[in-house]
């Protein structure tokens, strides 16, 4: 019976990754004084590109050709194994941090090696630009998640909500604020917003992940968009589950399960308004001053982990 | 503006500029043409040279017969005349002896070899085969961890094309070589025969966003030849659009720069005001990029009382705002450390290859054809022409914004001071194969037209050397010791334009 709650929320997730993404857009768009497309674009632009043709380089070998699916399939399984309107997932009995961190490289393995495959040096460059960014995001998000479960004292998503929305205390003590801060930055970082990348820009030469997307088009350049637009949520919700958790339910059925989409809702839009603000204020930062940033999420982690053990 | 002609012989180019040179000359351009028609043998190049200090230019010039259409380069000594020199080769097969670099420039590799389409026998609608038997050829680096990207000249944003071939070390660019010329319109050759208000309408089409300037120069240049002096109230109307024309490109420009590092704020602001700007000139002269504003003899409409108003109220208001604007750009700290130290312009460089414009003016080369060889009504108006000493993008970002306050400042003094009279007065007599000069500063540099006059008041020949012309070479050495993704943003900075350069 759980099965049908778990899929739901599954369901919701992926459908629902596509309309944040749409409201980022519109909330940058009025902030900048710009009508903007509607909320719906993404979705339309989904529509748009799974019915069109596509072009592949004669160049490129089946690795492009099987990228866009290894990616959706594995930002899907990572959708579900991660508490979302209940804290019981499809995939609980694997629920560990470390999985969704290595689904994750993955995903980001194979769409580097497609921005090589084609042979464009566009498609290099991003591919070169997000290993070096990853390669020291990856390990910088691990200590950040280690900050998260060590309060909990276990990896287990299903088990560190759980314990965060029972506990009372949470957001009293001081590693939350610095694991929550360390955290944020990476959402920003693997999410590929600015100060990190520019999702907008149109200039080939300083794209990160645009620039290994720029060889697809039709049905694979829209799984490839999705993908990264459900992966936006899922940081999101990870966001939600580590340190605003109440709302999900444990075990919950029809009234209590509407309740916690709506209050899902309202902390996705929330941050989507704390993302467009973000985005709106800084500048892309210069490419290799992104390591700064990066240890500066570090450091936040390691002194909530040390004041976890000292307080 | 006095000009003044050294003769040559075409093997003694070199010494005869250089010797201008030592005279505090600068180096403006060089004009090749085909002159056979009226009874020469049979080219001519004239290597333009703008004296500091005073209000003179100096042409050396030398005859060069068709039996062998060589001379001597002066490109090893004087590097800014290398373009001039390659272009000439292309366009009328002089070849300059001894220059280091003699690759195609105007016509790429494709254009058959021999084939020169600016000597007078070749027509213009004559087609060439593509010739695919040779290919382009560039500098390259070796070494181990050295990589090729090649850039252009279709690009991901709606922008004009250029090829880029960068070489590089990681994301650190050891050099990079720019092919441009891919909008290459053949408007020097069908300017020939056209008679001269048609050649005004052509010389607002050079550029897209330096109408007026082109505009100005083409008939400062016939004006020249024909003594014509313009009514002081169509000096004050072409100083008001030429200001206006120099304005919206700043503000434009600074908004782009923001682009640049894809700072939202700064993008934003500067489009609007931008907007603001063009929209105001739809009003005042019925067009947004200010075409058809210049005539030949004055200008071609009165500015009445009204529309001085209505500029004035939005100068004032677009000063007001563009200055919070700018004061809010460069307090953010993102900001300033991608603009500062990036893309630097050395002094030497920039006099080396003759930069003009803001670009130049940002590395400390103090020159500005209004105060140099005032034009216009420049001479009876007050105004400082800023410079800066880092060269780096922060400083030509800094010098559009004071070279923006300046314009406002020069706008409502010609409002203020403008006096009544005649907009536009006939040209006088234009003697046949006489040729004029004429140089105005637009938003991106100096742009400089030579205009002859052939049968029946037509145009024999027509060359125009762009700002964007004279500042490209100067940006390829901006670039090495940057990173890739800073490129987009020095070029920026420079904001130079494909279609005037190409022509």
């Amino acid at each position: 019976m759980y099965a049908i709650v778990e899929i739901i929320q599954l369901v919701f997730l992926i459908a629902v990754a596509p309309l944040i993404q749409g409201l980022i857009k519109k909330l940058k768009a009025i902030l900048q004084g710009r009508i903007g497309p509607s909320i719906w674009q993404p979705y339309y632009d989904l529509r748009k590109y799974m019915a069109k043709d596509e072009v592949v380089s004669i160049h490129s070998s089946w690795i492009f050709l099987v990228t866009p699916y290894v990616v959706f399939t594995t930002t899907i399984v990572v959708v579900a194994m991660i508490p979302i309107l209940t804290t019981s997932t499809l995939l609980g009995f694997t629920g560990q941090l470390v999985l969704v961190v290595y689904l994750f490289g993955v995903a980001r393995f194979f769409t580097a090696l497609s921005g090589i495959d084609t042979g464009s040096s566009f498609g290099a460059m991003g591919s070169s630009r997000d290993m070096f960014v990853s390669g020291l995001a990856e390990p910088v998000l691990f200590v950040t998640l280690l900050a998260v479960s060590l309060p909990m004292r276990t990896t287990n998503l299903t088990v560190i909500t759980d314990r965060a929305v029972a506990s009372h205390t949470l957001f009293l003590s001081p590693p939350f604020y610095l694991a929550f801060l360390a955290f944020f930055i990476l959402v920003v970082t693997e999410t590929g917003r600015i100060p990190v990348d520019n999702p907008d820009t149109h200039l080939e030469l300083t794209m990160i992940h645009e620039g290994m997307l720029l060889e697809y088009s039709g049905k694979r350049l829209g799984l490839m968009l999705w993908s990264a637009w459900v992966k936006q949520v899922v940081m999101f919700t990870l966001l939600i589950d580590f340190f605003v958790p109440w709302g999900i339910s444990s075990q919950g059925f029809g009234w209590t399960l509407l309740g916690s989409l709506v209050v899902l809702l309202i902390k996705l839009v929330v941050l989507a308004i704390l993302m467009a603000f973000v985005e709106m204020s800084y500048a892309k930062i210069r490419f290799f001053r992104i390591p700064r940033l990066l240890s500066a999420a570090f450091a936040l982690s390691m002194i909530a982990i040390i004041t976890e053990y000292l307080l | 503006m006095k000009t003044t002609v050294v003769k040559s012989s075409r093997h003694e180019l070199a010494n005869a500029c250089l010797n201008v040179l030592h005279q505090q000359g600068r180096f403006i351009t060089m004009v090749a043409s085909d002159e056979g028609e009226r009874g020469l043998d049979r080219f001519v190049v004239r290597y333009l040279f703008a004296i500091e200090g005073k209000t003179e230019i100096v042409l050396v010039e030398s005859v060069i017969p068709q039996d062998d259409p060589t001379y001597a380069s002066v490109s090893s000594w004087l590097p800014a005349t290398s373009w001039a020199e390659r272009e000439a080769f292309d366009l009328f097969g002089l070849r300059a002896l001894g220059h280091p670099d003699l690759r195609p420039l105007v016509l790429h590799e494709h254009w058959p070899e021999g084939v020169y389409p600016l000597r007078k026998e070749y027509a213009m609608t004559q087609t060439q085969p593509r010739d695919e038997s040779r290919s382009w050829t560039y500098p390259q680096v070796e070494g181990e961890g050295v990589f090729e990207v090649p850039v252009g000249p279709i690009h991901a944003g709606v922008i004009e094309p250029g090829h880029f071939r960068f070489q590089v070390m990681g994301d650190s660019v050891l050099h990079v070589e720019a092919k441009l010329f891919y909008t290459h319109r053949g408007i020097e050759k069908s300017s020939e025969g056209m008679d001269l208000t048609q050649g005004l309408e052509l010389a607002e089409r050079i550029c897209g966003v330096c109408s007026v300037s082109h505009a100005l120069s083409y008939v400062q240049a016939i004006e020249s030849i024909a003594h014509t002096e313009v009514p002081r109230r169509a000096k004050f109307l072409r100083v008001l659009l030429a200001e206006m024309e120099r304005l919206y490109n700043h503000v434009g420009d600074i908004g782009n720069m923001c682009a640049g590092i894809g700072y939202a704020y700064g993008i934003n602001h500067g489009a609007r005001l931008k907007e603001q700007l063009m929209q105001m000139q739809d009003r005042i002269v019925g067009h947004r990029f200010l075409r058809g504003a210049i005539a030949l003899g004055g200008v071609a409409n009165d500015i009445s009382e009204e529309k001085f108003t209505i500029i004035n109220t939005t100068m004032q208001q677009v000063q007001q705002e563009l200055t919070e604007i700018v004061e809010q750009i460069l307090s953010h700290d993102i900001v300033i450390q991608r603009f500062a130290k990036t893309g630097v312009l050395s002094e030497e460089v920039a006099r080396e290859l003759s930069a003009v414009g803001p670009a130049a003016r940002a590395s400390h080369y103090d020159l500005d054809v209004r105060k140099d060889l005032p034009y216009a009504a420049y001479d009876e108006l007050q105004f400082a022409v800023p410079i800066f000493e880092e060269g780096d993008v922060l400083a030509r970002f800094k010098q559009r914004y004071l070279e923006a306050q300046q314009s406002f400042q020069l706008i409502e003094q010609v409002i203020e001071q403008i006096p009544q009279g005649d907009i536009c007065v006939p040209l006088g007599e234009l003697p046949l194969y006489s040729y004029g000069i004429g140089i105005t500063e637009s938003a991106r540099g100096e742009n400089v037209h030579f205009v002859m006059i052939g049968e029946g008041q037509t145009i024999y020949r027509y060359h125009v050397r762009s700002a964007s012309y004279a500042n490209w070479p100067a940006v390829a050495f901006a670039i090495p010791g940057n990173i890739i993704p800073d490129f987009p943003l020095i070029n920026k900075s420079f904001e130079l334009c494909y279609a005037c350069c190409d022509r």
